[in-house]
């Protein structure tokens, strides 16, 4: 399944199965659907069990780390000495990235479902999903379905009678990519600047009001509900034996068909682009891709046929990331690609590390006299010089994810960045 | 049993340390003689951002450089600090922290005491391949006398920390983000803590300047001496920065157990005119009608035999030295005046919040708790003078006195720095150095004696007061006069209440508090 | 125009009301009226610490006035136990919290990546030209205010633009025109 263009695999699991069906985001309409199934089956097992399903199922991170879902909420204390919290990470700010905001227009109520699972799992009793501020439609389909919940039993005191409580909060960001990260989504909740801080603390000893927390992300938590209701073995049939279970794919750029779509972990890269999303259209050809949102590296055309899984993307030399190709065709100008990437980058740059706040705005000015034929030769060292420089040092990865597509531009369409050399 | 007691050992640039379990590697590195170079870091200041990245450190074992100012230190660890990793990182946070700094070297005033130049030069890291057009922000008021140079801030964000984490007032902030961050007060709302001063002593680069030292002195042209503020009873430990015989500046100095790294703002401007005004700069007797200079051996052998020891009244301060004092006590005693009072100026009490041993205290003076171990009294407002009294004024007791004050004494022996009004009814000046212009101790509020060191040449033929006094005692019979301090403090130690076994060599740069017998009347808070 | 009985405001949405809308109900004081006193106890409500209502509260300061002003950031300030500079400093760090007043319809055009990819930068000078404006600045009549925007998330739509609480997505420079037609 997929939005707004669908498939033909048989792969449309509650993630997907009800994209552009707008019956499904009002609790009655879910209900009708089979919502809410699982939860009344969470609220009997043990919370340990609950986690150990979906360590078993192997479900990893869907918003880019891809960091084992279960073994995360493992890392929470057993024995709470006061409160935890669930963060579910909604501030998808990632270029190319535009699955989770279907989650939340389509399936808000499936949202939940797992939030409160994996509440109970961490044994939290109160969850925060951190919004984008930019998403304000879906941020009012999701509001309304939470106080449906909150009307229905679902959620607040004594859900579905079980005497177990967890309150759902919507909480709404302002405009700041940094704020995905999770330190920065806490650092940003709690009322302060989105500035990442250093770990340790981890979240789950230290995190949003000095308490343990877990934060995660919408397409992780979503899937949580029909893991639990099918069990692991059930996900594992999608997938590979690292990756498994099925994946929402957002793909745009210049492609026939762009949208999202629910795949399976491993399928290749090229069928995604190719078969499902239609390739690039007017019969142009692909010259370039970033895989996984613009911080994974760039393949070409010819290293396209590779397993569409962390462990694959991994091997190809780039990243799975949150799944959300990029696409550029033959026509595209490659330096200004990357000029307008790196300008995202200085402009999302927190500021706190010497090495982004300044690297990332130069990486940017350096790009664009390139572009307008003003670059030297010895700006390309320099590019090469700050690829290294931004790499590893930084408390977040924001650095680093300038540099992943820089350096594969660099290393893999240097004749475009030496035809604009001026000699 | 607790970790905290627990010793572990490392091995950091091949030096085998032992710190307690809890340390980090940058502060284990500090014992084994390592300073790994830091910006964000700052001793006095609990939070680390670990943001500045410039003590990245190789650790064996872990994959990638970490930020040794938080890492804690572990058992085994091996650490190098200077491996080529380690120091290739070091030298790109110079060479991106240099992309928008101005060349404003030649006119900052941080220059030559600046940890941008001093890193830059350690790590060999001089310029920068910049080649796009700098970043200018500009000059901006923070406080009524702080300036702040927007172009210069590295965002290290310690000032931000010290009115965050110290001075308790979230006043100073950080605005924007990325590359356009700088810092700002509210619109409208300049700085006015207390204590706000320290975050011009904090700024590693030469951002935050204090508006009254701007462009006066370059750190070459200044000399520098130990003293203890003169500016209220906690005696904080400074550093005197003096140019040219003027005091130019007044830093803090670290003493833990009294002020940390830190000092107020009215402590700073306590030195600055310290010397100037109308001084007493030769000894002056008035051996007809009216007041004559004199040498010295003259005055004080004049003095010596006019001195009588009809009835009298003494006033002496808590801004004079411990030795002053003392020998001021032992003169009166030679010619049986007995009893003395001080006043001491009043205002209010600030707590710096973050360290509250550290306030600027009520008693705006230095040596209450002196003037009172060597048998002075607090008193409120100056006494009436008997007429044909003797009166012996010490310091600056007499600085708001009506002018006619005195007028009617029998004998009065004024020993202090500045010709007062009421100076002028003076039988003898004899002219003292300013506690800037000598070497001495002051008590704090807590029984804390504490030295303090001359930094200012004093004018004319002015001397510290326990100098002189020695010697006017030698010619009423007394012991020989002394000419060094370690002679005047190891007197005074003899015959004084608290200061038994003290010697000046053995008190230090961090002081020594008073035994049992000397503790002040009024308990340390 | 009648009154509307509206549904009182349940505390888990309270902070998330949109803050960029076109109808604003300007006031010069956020919480002296019922209403302001209502969102920020609801708010507050779903927080241990008060310092967390902040963002729900420059975003209910700009849902009224537009923009968020030092005043309201006093104010805001006085509410939550935080010093002005402090709320200043979270303020200026979002990009979507306005510290001037803007047009009446924030047009804000993506042109990152993928909507880079299908003619963004041309979509947003469409936008500059048809508006009369120049980025960032405010129309003569009021009406309008085009910047550019980072991923708006709605990449597989390129180009997307939002208008104040609005997406309009697979925007060409052909279709701004009609666009603009529909705002009042």
């Amino acid at each position: 399944m997929g939005y707004p263009y669908s498939h033909d695999l048989e792969v449309g699991t509650q993630l997907s199965r009800h994209f552009g069906d707008e019956r499904a985001r009002t609790l009655e309409g879910w209900k009708e659907l089979g919502g809410y199934a699982t939860l009344p089956k969470a609220l009997e097992m043990d919370p340990d069990a609950i986690t150990e399903v979906v360590k078993n199922s192997g479900l990893r991170g869907r918003g880019g780390a891809g960091f084992p879902t279960g073994v995360k909420w493992s890392f929470m204390p057993k024995e709470p000495n006061g409160p935890h919290y669930l963060c579910c990470n909604a501030d998808e700010s990632e270029p190319g990235a535009f699955k989770d905001r279907e989650i939340l227009r389509w399936v808000p109520h499936l949202l939940i479902e797992g939030c409160l699972i994996a509440a109970r799992a961490i044994r939290a009793e109160h969850v925060y999903i951190y919004v984008r501020g930019e998403y304000f439609p879906y941020t009012a389909i999701l509001r309304n379905a939470v106080v449906e919940a909150y009307e229905g039993g679902y959620a607040g005191d004594d859900i579905l009678g079980s005497g177990w409580s967890c309150d759902v909060t919507v909480h709404l960001g302002a405009g700041a990519y940094i704020a995905g990260e999770e330190t920065g989504l806490m650092s940003s909740l709690m009322g302060g600047r989105a500035e990442p801080w250093i770990k340790p603390p981890f979240p789950a000893q230290s995190g949003a009001f000095g308490r343990p927390t877990t934060v995660n992300n919408v397409e992780t938590l979503a899937a949580v509900p029909m893991i639990v209701a099918e069990g692991s073995d059930w996900y594992r049939q999608w997938g590979t034996e690292k990756s498994p279970g099925t994946k929402l794919w957002c793909c745009s750029g210049h492609l026939e068909r762009p949208g999202t779509y629910e795949l399976p972990l491993g399928m290749k890269l090229s069928d995604v682009i190719y078969e499902i999303c239609g390739g690039a259209p007017g019969g142009k050809k692909v010259k370039a891709v970033i895989p996984g949102g613009s911080s994974t590296a760039m393949l070409t055309a010819d290293e396209l046929d590779c397993p569409g899984c962390y462990e694959g993307l991994a091997e190809a030399g780039s990243a799975l990331g949150t799944a959300s190709p990029i696409v550029m065709n033959e026509d595209t100008n490659i330096v200004q690609a990357m000029r307008r990437i790196a300008q995202f980058y200085a402009h999302e740059s927190c500021g706190q590390c010497v090495q982004c706040r300044e690297g990332t705005s130069w990486t940017a000015k350096i790009l664009h006299r390139i572009e307008i034929g003003e670059g030297t030769a010895e700006d390309l060292d320099t590019l090469y010089h700050l690829c290294e420089q931004m790499t590893g040092r930084t408390i977040c990865p924001l650095a680093d994810s300038v540099v992943f597509p820089l350096l594969s531009s660099l290393d893999k369409f240097k004749d475009e960045y030496e035809a604009l050399i001026k000699r | 049993m607790t970790d905290a007691a627990k010793q572990i050992t490392l091995t950091i640039d091949g030096v085998e340390v032992s710190v307690e379990a809890g340390t980090t590697v940058l502060q284990a590195a500090e014992h084994a003689g390592v300073v790994v170079p830091h910006y964000c870091y700052h001793p006095g200041i609990p939070s680390r951002p670990a943001q500045c990245r410039m003590c990245l450190v190789e650790i064996e074992g872990q994959p990638k450089l970490q930020p040794s100012c938080v890492f804690p230190a572990g058992d085994g660890m091996v650490v190098h600090t200077t491996s080529e990793t380690a120091e290739t990182a070091r030298k790109s946070v110079i060479e991106f922290l240099l992309l928008n700094h101005p060349l404003d070297c030649p006119i900052c005033d941080a220059a030559g005491q600046c940890m941008l130049q001093d890193y830059a030069f350690e790590t060999g890291q001089l310029r920068s391949r910049y080649a796009e057009a700098k970043m200018v922000l500009g000059r901006d008021r923070v406080a009524e006398d702080i300036l702040y140079f927007g172009d210069r801030c590295i965002v290290c964000t310690r000032c931000v920390r010290f009115m965050e984490d110290i001075a308790g007032d979230n006043a100073l902030v950080v605005a924007q983000r990325g590359h356009k961050a700088y810092i700002d007060t509210f619109p409208g709302r300049d700085l006015d803590h207390a204590f706000r001063g320290n975050i011009v002593d904090v700024c590693p680069v030469g951002a935050l300047v204090h508006e009254d030292f701007v462009f006066k002195a370059r750190a070459w042209d200044m000399d520098s001496s130990p003293g203890i503020c003169p500016g209220c009873s906690t005696g904080c430990n400074i550093e005197v920065n003096v140019k040219e015989n003027q005091v130019v500046r007044t830093k803090p100095r670290l003493n833990p157990d009294v002020n940390s790294y830190w000092m107020c703002d009215h402590g700073r401007r306590s030195l600055v005119m310290s010397n100037r005004g109308v001084r007493a700069e030769a000894p002056m007797v008035r051996q007809g009608g009216e007041l004559e200079p004199a040498s010295w051996n003259e005055a004080l052998a004049w003095v010596a035999g006019e001195l009588g020891d009809s009835n009298g009244i003494a006033l002496a301060s808590a801004g004079v030295s411990n030795e002053a004092l003392f020998y001021t006590r032992a003169l009166l005693d030679r010619i049986g005046v007995e009893g003395g009072t001080f006043q001491v100026e009043q205002g209010d009490e600030v707590t710096l919040s973050g360290f509250p041993k550290l306030k600027l205290r009520a008693d705006r003076a230095p040596n209450a708790a002196g003037a009172e171990l060597h048998r002075f009294t607090r008193a409120d407002g100056l006494p009436e003078v008997p007429n044909g009294a003797t009166l012996v004024v010490l310091g600056d007791a007499i600085s708001n006195a009506p002018a006619d004050y005195g007028a009617n004494a029998g004998f009065f022996l004024y020993i202090g720095s500045h010709l007062f009004p009421a100076a002028r009814n003076a039988t003898a000046i004899l002219p003292a150095a300013t506690v800037a212009e000598t070497d001495g101790t002051f008590v704090n509020y807590e029984g804390r004696v504490q030295r303090f060191h001359r930094a200012l040449r004093a004018p004319g033929v002015a001397r510290p007061a326990w100098m002189f006094l020695s010697r006017l005692l030698e010619q009423l019979g007394g012991e020989p006069g002394v000419r060094e301090i370690g002679d005047a403090f190891a007197a005074m130690a003899t015959g004084t209440a608290g200061l038994e076994g003290m010697s000046w060599a053995g008190l230090g740069l961090r002081g020594e508090l008073l035994s049992e017998a000397g503790q002040p009347a009024v308990a340390a808070e | 125009m009648g009154e509307q009985v509206k549904k009182p405001l349940h505390p888990a949405a309270a902070s998330s009301q949109p803050f960029q809308v076109t109808d604003l109900r300007p006031t010069e004081r956020l919480f002296d009226d019922p209403e302001g006193r209502d969102r920020l106890d609801k708010a507050l409500s779903r927080y241990p610490e008060k310092r967390a209502a902040l963002l729900p509260m420059l975003g209910y300061a700009q849902e009224r006035n537009g923009w968020v002003s030092d005043e309201n950031m006093t104010e805001i300030a006085g509410e939550l136990d935080l010093t002005p500079a402090y709320v200043r400093s979270v303020a200026t760090f979002y990009t979507m919290y306005n510290k001037h007043p803007v047009g009446r319809h924030l047009i804000q055009v993506c042109t990152c990546i993928s909507c880079h990819l299908n003619e963004g930068q041309e979509v947003f000078e469409q936008f500059l030209s048809e508006t009369g404006t120049r980025a960032g600045e405010v129309s003569e009549d009021g009406r309008y205010t085009v910047i550019e925007a980072e991923c708006l998330g709605a990449c597989g739509f390129a180009t997307a633009v939002q208008i104040n609480d609005r997406y309009f997505e697979s925007v060409t420079p052909g279709k701004v025109s009609a666009i603009l037609d529909e705002l009042d």
